[in-house]
């Protein structure tokens, strides 16, 4: 009788709480891909290129849970491969390719390097689904940069290739406890593993692939401002599980990294409204800038959300968002900015503002701030898991890691991305595709189109393809 | 039979059509068009990149007419259609050969 009553229908490292929030969390991270990114990304391209990018979207997405059940969590957060001795660059630098998709892969209690302080509280399931949903909204993010050329079939070549040799080996590094998290770099939820990679990527590629059409370029006007919003209003709110879920607890430091997170978003919304009101030609604030203001805040907010205070991350807001300004507007002129025809300026948004945001932790980062109390220790005592910026502590220190991993990061990634864009021009004979289809758009690569207009089509009885 | 072709400023429509219901036309037909004359356009601003909008949204009327009902419904819209602003539309006239009424088959001015 007394065992029935005790009984409870899971096993005894598990906390309901933090497992319920850390689904939660992973829910809110995968509606920001979906439909997230692929509304605000569609609402941004022209119309003749809307269903191409919704496309690419969700089949980005699904290929990144493919990749990373089979071989990608535990390369970048499994047990390590020690390619080399104990402590150096080659020990910590990548997992084993296992898949984790059997009964015991999936149910019991999740342990990694991205935490090795206290057990989770949940299985590895729940680790690898939260985890999964950062990965896949990564290519989602660099996809911006290629749009309105990239061949359909080089995407979903790539994207497998750039999770496995790029994302896995830059989150194995800082986030699954390899040599950079081991030299004291932090990234609390993917300024540089996302969105530094992500710019890196974007801007590599868009080199590589070559710029859009001509007449493409000088007649991008956005398709649906309203669906802007709506993609716009999913990723800032989806934030707070990107950000919120990133402590592993459904503790103290979730709450406050959620709340800084929209500190962070308001000031950057409002410092980009207020620079177009005061300094471009018009005067004139405009909804996409705000839109831009909005994503450098979520962006430049995401390497400390839960380090830094709410002063640290309007700070960190407002510096991020004026730079970035700067460079969207004057930057983007000189080159090899002016040579590059990133799309929707993911180099800026995501990849300046995420490398920006990583050195504001070494700045600003508040020891006051506790991520989560350590096994055997009071949870606010000597022990404590917290960052200290140089405005805190007077030492550069964590700048210093902050900057070799972002430096890293940034060389890397350029140098993978190339070579590997490289291979999948080779195997697909090239990453653009031809201009006969560019100057069509969805309808010659998908015979779909965004606003199909019934009055003009007459059902066939069989198939014209055969 | 004439036909007079109206193109006007969307926001007069209502105005013409009341206009032209009074002088007793009993049918148009309205399109929505673009285009520019003296006005010329306007620019737009997406994500700090300018464009040039030289083509105005405007209202396109086609009106089918007996001979003797011209003159007067092309002061009707003109009047109507009118703020003394630059922009305000055009008005012209064309000739018609024949017409029908689909339902009846009835042809020339009973069709109107």
């Amino acid at each position: 009788m007394l065992e029935a009553v005790t009984n409870i229908p899971y096993p005894h490292w598990l906390n309901s709480g933090d497992n319920t929030w850390q689904l939660v969390a992973a829910t809110l991270v995968g509606l920001m891909s979906l439909p997230g990114i692929a509304v605000l990304y569609g609402g941004l391209m022209q119309r003749k290129w809307v269903v191409n990018t919704m496309l690419m979207a969700f089949t980005g997405f699904s290929l990144v849970i493919l990749v990373w059940v089979l071989w990608g969590y535990n390369m970048a957060f499994g047990p390590f491969a020690h390619l080399g001795p104990t402590g150096s660059f080659w020990a910590g630098l990548i997992g084993h390719p296992h898949p984790i998709v059997t009964h015991f892969g999936e149910q019991n209690q999740a342990v990694s390097g991205a935490n090795t302080l206290i057990p989770f509280h949940f299985p590895t399931s729940t680790l690898a689904y939260f985890q999964v949903v950062f990965a896949a909204i990564t290519p989602l993010l660099f996809l911006g940069s290629l749009l309105g050329r990239f061949k359909f079939k080089a995407w979903l070549l790539f994207v497998p290739l750039w999770i496995t040799f790029v994302y896995c080996v830059n989150a194995a590094l800082i986030w699954g406890g390899g040599f950079f998290a081991q030299k004291g770099a932090v990234d609390y939820s993917g300024g540089y593993v996302i969105h530094l990679a992500a710019g890196v990527t974007g801007f590599v590629g868009a080199a590589i692939v070559g710029p859009r059409l001509a007449r493409d370029k000088n007649h991008a006007l956005p398709s649906n401002l309203m669906m802007v919003a709506v993609g716009s209003g999913i990723l800032w709110l989806g934030w707070n599980g990107f950000n919120g879920g990133d402590p592993y607890y459904a503790g103290v430091d979730a709450s406050s990294a959620v709340l800084n997170t929209n500190i962070a978003t308001a000031a950057a919304l409002m410092t980009w409204v207020a620079l177009d009101m005061l300094f471009t030609k018009e005067h004139k604030p405009t909804f996409l800038g705000a839109i831009n203001g909005m994503i450098v805040g979520l962006v430049c907010i995401t390497p400390g959300a839960g380090w830094l205070d709410g002063y640290g991350s309007i700070i960190c807001a407002v510096f991020c968002c004026t730079v970035v300004w700067v460079a969207w507007n004057y930057l983007s002129k000189v080159r090899p900015f002016s040579k590059v025809d990133d799309a929707l300026g993911v180099v800026y948004t995501h990849g300046i503002a995420g490398f920006l945001g990583g050195l504001m932790v070494g700045l600003l980062a508040d020891p006051g701030m506790i991520q989560y109390g350590v096994a055997g220790k009071v949870y606010d005592a000597a022990g404590a898991f917290s960052v200290g910026g140089w405005f805190y502590t007077g030492s550069f220190h964590q700048l210093w890691e902050q900057f070799l991993a972002g430096a890293w990061v940034i060389i890397y990634t350029a140098i993978a991305s190339a070579i590997l864009f490289y291979i999948v021009k080779f195997i697909c004979r090239g990453l653009r595709e031809k201009d006969e289809v560019l100057e069509v758009g969805d309808l010659a690569v998908h015979d779909e189109e965004a606003y199909p207009r019934e009055t003009f089509a007459e059902r066939v009885t069989s198939l014209s393809r055969g | 039979m004439k036909l007079v072709v109206a193109v006007i400023k969307p926001f007069k429509l209502d105005d013409v059509k009341e206009k032209l219901k009074g002088l007793g036309v009993q049918g148009m037909t309205l399109t929505e068009t673009q285009g520019f004359g003296r006005q010329r356009g306007h620019t737009e601003v997406y994500r700090g990149a300018e464009y040039e909008v030289d083509f105005v949204p405007k209202l396109r009327l086609e009106i089918l007419l007996d001979d003797a009902d011209v003159a007067g419904v092309v002061d009707g819209i003109v009047e109507a259609a009118g703020t003394g602003k630059i922009g305000d539309g055009k008005v012209w006239v064309l000739p018609v050969e024949s017409a029908v009424r689909v339902r009846t088959g009835e042809r020339g001015s009973d069709a109107i």
